[in-house]
């Protein structure tokens, strides 16, 4: 139809980039405290080295994340608020405690480590976890309640979230694991069967979160009107390359590959696909959020 | 009885002058850059025949609003007479309600960092006055009051005409009722080329 538009207002932005920043912090924080559970609860000893690490990386990236939500705030000075006036059909509002348990749990559990108390760092950790999933999860449900983005408002999104958490926490622990070997080690020696088994591990999550991608996109391209908007935007210029070249192709496909190639099983060569595959997150949680708002709903 | 405000746009009325912006930026001090009710414009056809269509749009004050669904701190609340607003002293600013609202009819003060918007000018009807858009409007396209009152002008406006409100698919009854609205000129979002 010969139909145009000749005036129509601006959007504000409402989640920004700190928001994207968030979602990532504490993706990365569940991820970790997921892998240091791998020893103390599940009992695979050879995660071992990366158990005290992750515990410590979970605890301090949780204290940082709410920081990006404070600088997002309009009023910082009222988020007491959050604790008074509870809304319980608000997802932020079940992450305003969820924030403040979190670090609490895996702080103890830190402390139980250190003190070697394997019995109750195994209690602690049992409580961690699901709290682990809860305070990344939720975060997926800030989105999805959110009735005006149709790329936002999918089921799928919790979940879409929780893997994605995982696979970054794997590779910050990838480098964790190499920093430790390398620099804090008595023998100066990095341990490559651990970065390997981690890498093995990376490519079933990959292939998941990739399957998850995939029906996203496919349910969204056959839905309704707002849905195909979404893929339209998700496919063709600025989010387009931001989402099919560098964080589907770049993000994981290349490092899905060089993972399953036994020649190409170096040290520095998972060190860089590592950090590729945290860049790669990143983007990712920045097309889901800007992107997401980055399609006009008036 | 209980009040159930709401508001009517007869669009095969409406100029595009725009009278209600400037009115409501006036009545309510509203910041620079920001707007809570606008005029969409849009040109049908190609010359000779042509067309010019209108589409004011500002809160629907929805029955079952997402804003107020997702607020964290119950600073966005419903009341008793359908007027959706947001208490500016508990609001943090989280802007969750701009985020979630299928309208997008929210804005930020840029000054206080709150949430602000449409609340059908309360001070003045809470004086039995109308609100400023509807009192502006000069070809008297706009019809406000109380819908639970069948002697109201808003009550006719709706059993009278062919009325139909905007994303009736989002499940949230909006209380912004239109008629002649041109289905085309909805759906065109963003912001002209």
């Amino acid at each position: 139809m010969d139909t145009m538009l000749t005036y129509n207002v601006p959007m504000q932005e409402t989640f920004g980039v700190w928001i994207a920043v968030y979602f990532y912090l504490t993706g990365l924080s569940a991820g970790s405290f997921i892998l240091s559970t791998l020893r103390y609860v599940f009992g695979f000893e050879q995660f071992k080295p990366l158990a005290k690490p992750g515990v410590v990386l979970a605890a301090l990236l949780l204290i940082l994340a709410p920081l990006a939500l404070l600088i997002h705030a309009g009023q910082p000075m009222r988020a007491w608020h959050l604790f008074v006036f509870i809304n319980p059909s608000s997802p932020l509002s079940w992450g305003s405690f969820l924030l403040t348990i979190y670090p609490i749990i895996s702080i103890i559990y830190g402390y139980f480590m250190f003190k070697e108390n394997k019995k109750w760092a195994k209690i602690l950790g049992i409580i961690g976890i699901p709290s682990a999933i809860a305070v990344h999860g939720y975060t997926g449900f800030v989105l999805s309640v959110a009735k005006a983005r149709a790329l936002w408002a999918t089921p799928i999104m919790p979940l879409l979230f929780l893997v994605s958490a995982i696979i970054s926490g794997i590779a910050m622990m990838m480098i964790v694991n190499v920093i430790q070997g390398y620099f804090f080690s008595k023998e100066r020696k990095i341990n490559t069967d651990l970065l390997f088994t981690l890498g093995k591990m990376l490519i079933w999550i990959i292939v998941f979160d990739l399957f998850l991608v995939f029906c996203d996109v496919i349910a969204h391209y056959t839905g309704h009107k707002e849905g195909m908007e979404v893929v339209k935007h998700m496919f063709t210029g600025t989010f387009g390359f931001l989402f099919l070249f560098a964080e589907v192709f770049v993000g994981k496909i290349v490092p899905l590959v060089v993972f399953s190639v036994p020649r190409w099983r170096r040290t520095s060569v998972y060190v860089i696909m590592a950090v590729i595959i945290m860049i790669g997150i990143f983007i990712m949680r920045y097309n889901v959020v800007v992107g997401g708002e980055h399609i006009p709903i008036v | 009885m209980k009040k159930r405000y709401a508001i009517g746009i007869d669009l095969n009325k409406c100029i595009g002058c725009h009278t209600c912006e400037i009115i409501c930026k006036l009545e309510n001090k509203v910041p620079i850059s920001v707007w809570r009710i606008w005029v969409k414009e849009g040109l049908k056809g190609k010359f000779p025949l042509v067309r010019k269509a209108f589409l004011p749009v500002l809160c629907n004050h929805c029955e079952n609003p997402t804003c107020v669904t997702v607020c964290p701190v119950k600073a966005s609340i419903k009341r008793e007479d359908g007027v959706v607003i947001v208490d500016p002293h508990r609001c943090i600013g989280c802007r969750y309600c701009m985020a979630a609202c299928p309208y997008g009819m929210r804005h930020v003060n840029p000054l206080t960092g709150i949430v602000q918007k449409c609340d059908f000018c309360l001070h003045r009807i809470e004086n039995n006055n109308q609100p400023a858009c509807v009192l502006g409007c000069p070809a008297k396209a706009m019809v406000f009051g109380d819908l639970n009152d069948r002697n109201s002008e808003i009550y006719k406006f709706v059993i009278e005409k062919n009325v139909t409100v905007l994303k009736e698919d989002t499940g949230n009854h909006p209380q912004a009722f239109y008629a002649g609205l041109d289905f085309i000129l909805a759906d065109k979002k963003g912001m002209p080329e």
